[in-house]
């Protein structure tokens, strides 16, 4: 351990701040509770923050996040690092935990930072930018998206010319790039999971041609392209900007396949695609949409409602698993598919294909704890130990998980899941005064 | 270490050399952002005019119009009469 580490001292870590640790920090706050969140991007917010909106509500996604992602950034109780991660963690005893958390260096003192965006005007960097999905450029010096938080700027160091075009602007002088990277060693009660989920990579299936076939993207990519913050000025296919009037997705996409290794269903994408669905017939009313599917899991509340819905403004629902896709010379793409009700082998032609990505482990979490074991699931979820009396619980007592860090779930279930996390935890801290 | 605030560029140039991608990368995009705007100063053009002119994929089109549309370079114009394309043109000259 360095001598130079700093220290300190929290009730609580929760490592993810995504809708799931965003809850569970905030519950834990209220009640009290110093808190200490540490998320690995450069805002919080996690996955809901970049959708467009949500089902079955139709609710817009940014307007229920961003309340809650400016109060928990303002609780006198929370202190937030972003671009962190946490590492070596050690169970010191019951209600004692230790842990390290790097801070990597952001290069822009965010407490100076006024969010101008002069610095972005004077970077003459241009690389694809991550919060849109690459499907536009963003500078070297950014603000990550308009409704981050912090509305801070960064600089991405791996592909910064260091020609120091946007010190010189910056009227406020908060531009670093003496930063390094920083060890925090943080003292804590108690744990909090909350990693979230990764998006299946649609590259590992390439007979659907992602990647070679522009007009092939994925349904996160549609999201950004439905947000108010959209890449494009309307919805555009991606290979030559045309806008599309039929569009095809593709549900299952990594999700029920053993060949890929995820046999579980991601329980999101049917209902997320019923929603973009109802979204692009708003933003292109000539459009055709059509759903390939397995089967329709609208399992929740209002959910088969909301598909229904679907149904009856004209999306066209086919059953049927789509086993390969071609493109043609116009960039209009063929689906080959089995026609599960007919029993036969069908092609048809779309000029824009979305592919319903699955939700996999965000893993790595696990290996941060040094010496007791956090157990995985058969799917490297994080294992509920107890799942129907304490569905927070994992193998290690004290430590906590929330959302989809034990496995998929949608918005509404990732808040309970929070909630109950955060419960849960108060009733392990409490157990200490006992 | 004494730093002048506003001058720290030149402290991490010493210790880390930009690698020749990313220089290589900064040409290209100065490059084919003066094409594109070149381009559009002549006159109001869709993507496919565009990667005729320019001579480059469609897709590497969008992908270079859409962050000059992000950076204030271009404004948005008419769609054509197929309702399929856009017109994009300058903006402020091209400058932002």
């Amino acid at each position: 351990m360095s001598e130079q580490m700093k220290s300190l001292e929290f009730d609580v870590l929760v490592i993810g701040g995504g809708i799931a640790g965003g809850e569970a920090a905030l519950n834990l706050a209220n009640l009290n509770y110093k808190v200490l969140l540490v998320e690995k991007e450069l805002s919080i917010g996690g996955k809901m923050i970049m959708l467009s909106k949500v089902f079955p509500t139709l609710d817009c996604a940014a307007c229920i996040t961003t309340p809650k992602i400016s109060e928990i950034a303002r609780h006198p109780n929370i202190t937030i690092f972003t671009g962190a991660e946490t590492r070596k963690i050690t169970k010191i005893e019951e209600h004692h935990f230790e842990a390290i958390v790097l801070q990597k260096p952001r290069y822009v003192n965010v407490t100076d930072c006024t969010g101008c965006q002069l610095c972005e005007q004077a970077c003459p960097v241009s690389v694809s930018d991550q919060y849109q999905y690459g499907l536009v450029g963003r500078k070297a010096v950014y603000i990550p998206f308009s409704i981050a938080s912090p509305r801070a700027a960064a600089i991405d160091i791996e592909n910064c010319t260091l020609c120091g075009a946007c010190e010189r602007v910056c009227p406020t002088q908060c531009i670093d790039f003496t930063q390094t990277e920083e060890e925090f060693l943080v003292t804590i009660k108690s744990i909090v999971v909350a990693t979230g989920f990764d998006l299946f990579d649609p590259l590992k299936i390439p007979r659907y041609g992602y990647g070679t076939f522009k007009n092939v993207i994925t349904s996160m990519q549609m999201e950004r392209q439905l947000a108010p913050t959209r890449p494009y000025n309307t919805i555009l296919r991606p290979g030559d900007g045309k806008m599309p009037d039929n569009i095809a997705y593709v549900l299952c996409t990594g999700s029920r396949d053993k060949s890929l290794g995820n046999p579980i269903c991601s329980q999101i994408c049917c209902m997320y695609s019923v929603k973009q669905a109802q979204l692009l017939m708003g933003a292109l009313p000539m459009a055709d949409i059509t759903i390939y599917y397995l089967h329709i899991r609208a399992f929740g509340k209002g959910f088969n409602e909301f598909y229904a819905q679907a149904q009856d403004m004209g999306v066209e629902f086919v059953k049927g698993k789509v086993g390969k896709i071609t493109e043609k010379e116009n960039g209009n793409l063929i689906l080959r598919y089995e026609d599960i009700e007919q029993g036969k082998v069908q092609e048809a032609e779309h000029d824009m294909v979305v592919l319903s990505v699955g939700v996999l482990p965000n893993q790595g979490i696990s290996d941060a704890f040094e010496n007791k074991k956090l157990e995985l699931d058969p799917f490297n979820f994080i294992n509920q130990a107890d799942i129907l009396a304490s569905p927070a619980k994992t193998s290690i007592d004290g430590v906590f998980v929330a959302g989809t860090a034990s496995g998929p779930m949608d918005i509404p279930d990732s808040i309970l899941s929070g909630g109950a996390a955060s419960a849960e935890t108060t009733s392990y801290l409490r157990r200490a005064l006992l | 270490m004494d730093v002048e605030k506003g001058k720290t560029a030149k402290y991490l140039k010493e210790k880390r050399p930009v690698p020749k991608e990313v220089t290589e990368q900064l040409k290209y995009f100065t490059r084919t952002k003066k094409s594109i705007l070149n381009a559009l100063k002549e006159g109001d053009k869709t993507i496919p005019q565009l990667a005729e002119i320019l001579a480059i994929p469609k897709d590497e089109v969008v992908f270079q119009l859409m962050s000059l549309l992000k950076y204030g370079f271009v404004e948005t114009g008419e769609i054509d009469d197929m309702d399929e394309y856009f017109y994009y043109k300058i903006k402020n000259d091209g400058k932002n």
